[in-house]
């Protein structure tokens, strides 16, 4: 009987320009023994020349495998491709762009519910809620508008499950699910792109 | 003659009504405050309390306008009022812009992902200190 190699392609690969991505670093594998040797198999040299972004399937790497040992049941059992995302030596954001930032939002936010307040004449709506509950007409009923003000952003905090670093529970707030299916559908997107770019080219070459 | 008037205006205000009525759950529906309060304080058998709870603010809040029916209440029951009114806009304005999906992208963008608490921290400062300064410095009116 043909010793069994089982292997999981990894969805995503971190990797430096001119690393040499070998088995080991796409897949994970099971099997034994016989994982010694087929796991320094060289799959990818990484570079930048075709953009940031290379997908490998899991075709090619059966074929490496079999390649080297013609006589090994390799089975895959997981996602069928493999998206490496090669990077240039990690650039930390400059503390100055995130400051920027920050005060973009900060004020931007600020005007914005400025804005709001103005389109819903939260104004007045303050001074007639302050009338119906106390009986008097107050031009700035700064007594229920400043908590008012502060309650704003205990539930913006709420709603993204963060008070500042500390967090209410173990559930992702919707920002981090946000971000989470933003990335989902890019490598969906690298994958298909990549696929149709593979296609495109073996059938110019072909021609 | 007058009784015709009166039915033309009892079903322009019943339509306007249901038409207001719709539009505002479909809005608190579509921004997914119910399930995140209810999520966040695990308090999923009483859904159907935050419904009417809902629709009998949405209520007693129009018909208290409507009539103009003073409480007499002191100050400073106003207070948790107001604080209440402070946390349902934030949590709406927070949903908003969630559903516009900014922050993810500009994040992603400006390779800032580690720092997406503090842009978070941001955007809730700004709005409380844009707020306050509205109410005591700015003035439009």
């Amino acid at each position: 009987m043909k010793p069994i190699l089982y292997l999981r392609l990894k969805k995503k690969v971190q990797a430096q320009p001119g690393q040499l991505l070998r088995i080991k670093d796409i897949c994970r594998l099971a099997g034994g023994a016989v994982c010694e040797e087929i796991k320094e198999i060289p799959v990818y040299a990484a570079s930048l020349n075709h953009g940031n972004y290379t997908v490998i399937d899991s075709l090619d790497i059966l074929g490496l495998i079999s390649e080297q040992a013609p006589s090994l049941d390799v089975r895959n059992v997981g996602p069928t491709q493999t998206i490496i995302e090669v990077h240039p030596p990690a650039k930390e954001p400059r503390i100055i762009l995130v400051l920027l930032v920050w005060m973009i939002l900060f004020v931007g936010s600020g005007l914005a519910i400025m804005n709001f307040h103005v389109d819903v004449s939260m104004q007045e709506v303050h001074q007639r809620i302050y009338y119906l509950v106390t009986g008097r007409h107050v031009h700035q009923p700064l007594i229920l508008q400043i908590p008012y003000s502060i309650g704003i952003g205990t539930g913006m905090i709420l709603f993204f499950n963060h008070l500042f670093k500390r967090r209410f529970n173990e559930e992702p707030s919707p920002m981090e699910l946000e971000m989470f299916l933003y990335q989902e559908t890019i490598d969906q997107y690298v994958i298909n792109d990549e696929k149709q770019k593979v296609e495109r080219d073996s059938h110019g070459t072909s021609v | 003659m007058e009784l015709l008037y009166s039915l033309i205006l009892i079903f322009i205000g019943l339509a306007g009504g249901i038409a207001v009525g719709s539009g505002f759950v479909a809005f608190i529906t579509v921004l997914d405050i119910v399930p995140r309060l209810v999520q966040m304080t695990k308090a999923h058998r009483f859904i159907r309390g935050c419904e009417y709870s809902i629709v009998l603010g949405v209520l007693f809040f129009t018909w208290i306008d409507f009539r103009g029916w003073e409480m007499g209440f002191p100050d400073w029951a106003t207070i948790p009022l107001g604080l209440t009114m402070g946390i349902f806009v934030g949590l709406l304005a927070a949903a908003l812009t969630e559903v516009i999906n900014v922050l993810p992208i500009l994040a992603k963008r400006l390779r800032m992902q580690e720092h997406l608490l503090y842009l978070l921290m941001a955007m809730a400062l700004g709005k409380v200190a844009g707020s306050i300064y509205q109410w005591m410095v700015f003035r439009v009116w």
